[in-house]
């Protein structure tokens, strides 16, 4: 769950948002909150008008109108979309798949951590039948 | 080199786009990612960090045909994600070809050997091999030691055959140009038809003078990787791109050049920003806000890019879009 409750997701830009959680108290919250959920890299879950949905925001169109944001619900493979006006609270729950990826990141690392990683994910891909 | 058949289709496309139809934006390359899964994990690389439930979602063949009749590009790109993990690639690439769409399928070759026999040898197929350089280099960019065998291995199973085969490398930075030039004498040797090159894309590069530096530097470093390129030496790249490459020549970026189609959609602005989905090509064209990007707009984001995808469109327009252009393209390839 969540650590922590923040309402001013742009002072994150920087640092993975992974656990944290915004609170549309505001228009200018919700699109900013928004924004950070566009970038995100991993699931979210939203309080949608006192419903709770999980999944991952591929996209928002803070110019259509309504403004709304469409997102892939886990095991659904038609997209929903709902409206900015609905959401209530935005939760960066899942695992931020980008934080770390980085060039520097990996050359930071040493070099036993690098080889654990590269045979973790070559298992990982092997056990898929993609090697 | 291309094949005469294929630069002929170019021509002939770009010119009733630009002469006949007047249109002002134009698809050269569709980008078709039919899956953002990979059976590698490059360090630094963009694109396939996702949830797993979005790395399993896969384009169908019906929606990459779809796709590409409505972009109407003359050449398709299929990169991702791996491409030749979808299990319905042969699918695929068979019906583009049916489509008499030239495709150039980009893999990191793992799977090539293996998969060969799902294809057939076309005019309208090419394999572009992932290589970032000779195998030190290249294992150390994909993180994975042993792949750079396999895909010279891959090459040389897939020439044999006779399947046309390039190479596609990234360079950054800390690339040495000796030794890539050394790596473009072993590709050709290998029996390639061209090889492939852009500079990568830093997408956290901030707008500073620092990032001024970095294009400048990308320009240097080609200098000196081409200067006096060997004759041996083919590059499936326009000639005018290899000079822009070397900062001889200046474009403006051409996104909607090479357009993005993947499981979220049409891609604004192109393959390499993500600022929203449409579902129709129509609407791509339309609805992006082009002036926000490229070298000349503000986008701190577009500030140091010189990448493929935008700039090969640019020197494939300006070639044919006035004398100019033709000319130097001539003599840039008389001089190569």
């Amino acid at each position: 769950m969540p650590a922590d409750i923040k309402t001013d997701p742009s002072s994150h830009r920087a640092a993975s948002l992974e656990g944290n959680v915004f609170v549309c108290q505001s228009d200018a919250d919700r699109i900013a909150s928004i924004d950070q959920a566009f970038d995100y890299r991993g699931d979210v879950t939203l309080q949608v008008r006192g419903e709770t949905v999980e999944g991952y925001i591929f996209n928002r169109d803070a110019s259509a109108k309504p403004p709304r944001i469409e997102m892939f619900l886990k095991g659904s493979d038609e997209p929903r979309i709902i409206p900015y006006a609905d959401i209530e609270s935005i939760a960066f729950t899942g695992k931020d798949t980008a934080n770390g990826k980085s060039w520097d990141a990996w050359v930071s690392k040493k070099a036993s951590e690098r080889q654990a990683e590269i045979e973790r994910l070559a298992a990982e891909a092997a056990e898929r039948g993609h090697l | 080199m291309v094949p005469i058949s294929q630069a002929w289709k170019v021509a002939s496309y770009v010119a009733v786009q630009k002469y006949i139809k007047g249109n002002k934006r134009y698809p050269l390359v569709l980008m078709l990612e039919p899956l953002f899964r990979c059976n590698l994990a490059c360090a630094g690389c963009g694109k396939i960090q996702y949830p797993d439930h979005v790395l399993s979602k896969r384009l169908s063949p019906q929606q990459c045909f779809d796709a590409v009749e409505e972009c109407g590009a003359p050449m398709v790109s299929i990169p991702g994600g791996e491409p030749l993990i979808h299990p319905e690639i042969k699918e695929i690439v068979e019906g583009l070809v049916a489509r008499k769409k030239y495709i150039y399928l980009c893999t990191n070759a793992l799977l090539l050997k293996r998969k060969l026999d799902l294809f057939t040898p076309s005019k309208y197929l090419t394999f572009s091999i992932h290589l970032d350089g000779l195998k030190e280099n290249h294992d150390t960019a994909v993180c994975r030691d042993g792949t750079y065998d396999t895909a010279v291995e891959a090459i040389k199973e897939a020439v044999k055959r006779g399947f046309r085969v390039c190479t596609n490398t990234t360079l950054f930075n800390h690339a040495k140009p000796e030794e890539v030039r050394e790596f473009f004498d072993v590709a050709m040797d290998l029996g390639v038809e061209g090889m492939m090159l852009s500079p990568g894309y830093v997408y956290e590069k901030a707008p500073d003078q620092g990032g001024f530096l970095h294009k400048d530097s990308s320009k240097a470093l080609f200098k000196q990787i081409l200067d006096k390129p060997k004759k041996s030496w083919k590059f499936n790249l326009s000639p005018l791109f290899l000079k822009f490459l070397q900062g001889d020549y200046d474009f403006e970026c051409t996104p909607w050049g090479s357009p993005a189609y993947n499981v979220f959609g049409w891609q604004k602005p192109c393959y390499l920003l993500q600022d929203g989905y449409v579902k129709t090509f129509k609407e791509y064209i339309e609805l992006t806000d082009w002036d926000n990007y490229g070298n000349k707009s503000d986008n701190p984001k577009c500030q140091d890019c010189m990448v493929h995808c935008g700039f090969e469109p640019s020197a494939v327009d300006a070639t044919f879009g006035s004398w100019a252009g033709f000319m130097a393209t001539a003599k840039a390839t008389m001089a190569a």
